[in-house]
């Protein structure tokens, strides 16, 4: 019970605010492909940009079908939230350092978590997030505007190369380039300290994350993560993820450090 | 000396390290002089419509000579301390607002949100002196900021300002053109908003327009009127310059990572 309360509190500390967007920004979508009846069709084609290629762009919401765990509100956690190795057999292959420091992680009751110090829990939990993320897909150069915390992060498609020595930051060094109608992004550059779910899986500065992102139709963005670090994995491994598209609305403004009175009681067992 | 590094300290000034050490990336489509250098007396760059294009990284003026002891690594403007330095005769407070100003200068600001790894509000980020990154696609401007790695949205689609908006710290903003000038409005700001290392207030009553223009390829000139009929007695408007930043990109700037500051500013 005791561990259950820290959890929501955890969550809480960061999405308490969040679980409740969209109340107030009421604005037509423009160009929603629509039924006869008039609403959006969300199975309609994938919209394109003159070049041809799909157009990523959109507010996007983690799908939460088959997810486990609820939010300090009582909402669904979109299912790789919690454990971002959830559907592989057997779980991640944490290698010996990796268990190890997951473990710790767990046995703190986060208290070290990123989410629950305000600070930017990395791209992969990103993707998972309950609140919504806004892509907007220009030439060389797709941005992914979150509303947690109301950070960006940038993914540079004029093919510059990745950065030999990157300075190791949260969100890494994104470069992409599309095979097909599938854009595939390389990131470098990771701090060695990162947490890429909710219970801590690990992600170090020796990781290369290879994102895939699809847009099968006008409704749905399918995105596969292959997490390639051999410091806290003994392989490679790939998971897959499902965002939906949100319509007639906007981002809100949610800032943690806003009033934030919970850090002082996060203390660990 | 020991002021000074308070104000600094307060400013949340000290530990931050030199931009721009490690992206080296040519900026594409630069205009360039024959030696290879960019030529920011170029012409205005323009998007497939015909308007000046602002996208860009740009960094503030810096109008403000370094103190005896040198150079912070943060070489701040006059207007991040005083947004009406440049005013004939100084901001038009009313009462209350410059009674506040006086007692946070008095304090060693000691509760300037910016200090406390809060949003700095729209006005001021302008004067910080980090880097921002325009970026102007059809129906919306987005500036990318450097410090906190946030970002601001100005919607240019035509959209109406909300009546009600839900106050924030960025507020809610709406663009349209006027000739080369992009005209922003923005309203909904909360209460408790500094515009300036000094303190000077915005409430919630307050309305800004910033008039935007891109005078040649190197220079923003944005020009910002302030009408806070509750901390003014009348509305006022100064002129920032911003410069272009070639061949480099943003980096990363967290305040709130291993921030040790808080608990040491206590005022006198």
């Amino acid at each position: 019970m005791h561990r259950f309360l820290t959890i929501a509190m955890l969550v809480g500390a960061a999405s308490a605010a969040v679980d409740t967007q969209a109340q107030w920004v009421h604005y037509p979508t423009a160009g929603i492909p629509r039924t006869k009846d008039g609403k959006p069709n969300l199975y309609a084609s994938t919209p394109r940009t003159p070049d041809g290629k799909p157009d990523l762009s959109g507010i996007w919401e983690a799908n939460r079908e088959g997810g486990t765990g609820v939010s300090f509100t009582g909402g669904q956690l979109p299912p790789l939230f919690t454990n971002i190795g959830a559907q592989l057999k057997g779980g991640l292959p944490y290698s010996a350092w990796g268990r190890d420091l997951f473990n710790s992680r767990l046995a703190d009751n986060s208290k070290d978590s990123p989410d629950a110090k305000c600070l930017p829990i990395g791209i992969l939990w990103l993707h998972s997030h309950i609140s919504p993320r806004k892509i907007l897909q220009l030439p060389g150069l797709v941005v992914i505007l979150y509303e947690r915390f109301t950070q960006f992060r940038q993914i540079f498609t004029d093919g510059r190369p990745l950065p030999a020595d990157p300075e190791p930051s949260f969100f890494g060094y994104s470069s992409g380039k599309w095979e097909g109608d599938t854009l595939v992004v390389k990131t470098i550059g990771f701090r060695d300290d990162l947490w890429a779910d909710f219970a801590g899986s690990p992600l170090t500065q020796y990781a290369t994350v290879t994102e895939r992102f699809r847009r099968p139709n006008y409704g749905n963005l399918d995105i596969e993560l292959t997490v390639d670090d051999p410091k806290a994995y003994t392989t490679p491994w790939t998971v897959k993820l499902n965002q939906r598209i949100l319509l007639d609305t906007e981002l809100l403004e949610f800032i943690c450090v806003d009033n934030e009175k919970t850090l002082p009681h996060m203390v660990g067992k | 000396m020991k002021n000074a590094t308070a104000i600094l300290l307060s400013l949340g000034l000290i530990g931050v390290p030199v931009t721009a050490q490690w992206v080296h990336f040519p900026t594409a489509g630069i205009p360039r002089t024959p030696d290879g250098k960019p030529n920011l007396s170029a012409p205005t760059p323009r998007t497939k419509d015909g308007k000046p294009d602002l996208s860009g990284i740009w960094d503030v003026l810096h109008n403000r000579p370094c103190p005896p002891e040198g150079c912070p690594d943060m070489f701040i403007p006059q207007e991040f301390l005083d947004i009406g330095f440049f005013l004939k005769g100084g901001l038009p407070y009313q009462p209350w607002a410059a009674a506040i100003v006086k007692q946070r200068m008095a304090e060693n600001r000691f509760t300037d949100p910016n200090a406390h790894c809060l949003p700095t509000g729209i006005v001021r980020m302008y004067t910080t002196p980090l880097f921002r990154k325009i970026i102007q696609t059809p129906g919306l401007v987005v500036i990318l900021n450097e410090r906190e790695v946030t970002y601001r949205q100005i919607f240019t689609d035509g959209r109406p300002a909300p009546l009600d908006p839900q106050p924030s710290w960025v507020g809610y903003s709406t663009g349209k053109w006027e000739g080369d000038t992009l005209v922003v409005q923005t309203t909904g700001f909360r209460d408790g908003l500094w515009l300036d290392a000094n303190g000077s207030p915005l409430t919630e009553s307050g309305k800004i327009t910033e008039r935007i223009r891109r005078v040649n390829f190197g220079t923003l000139e944005i020009e910002i009127t302030v009408d806070d009929p509750k901390a003014y007695t009348k509305p006022w408007t100064v002129k920032l310059t911003q410069l272009l930043k070639a061949d480099t990109d943003l980096l990363d700037y967290y305040c709130v990572e291993n921030e040790k500051d808080g608990p040491h500013l206590v005022g006198k």
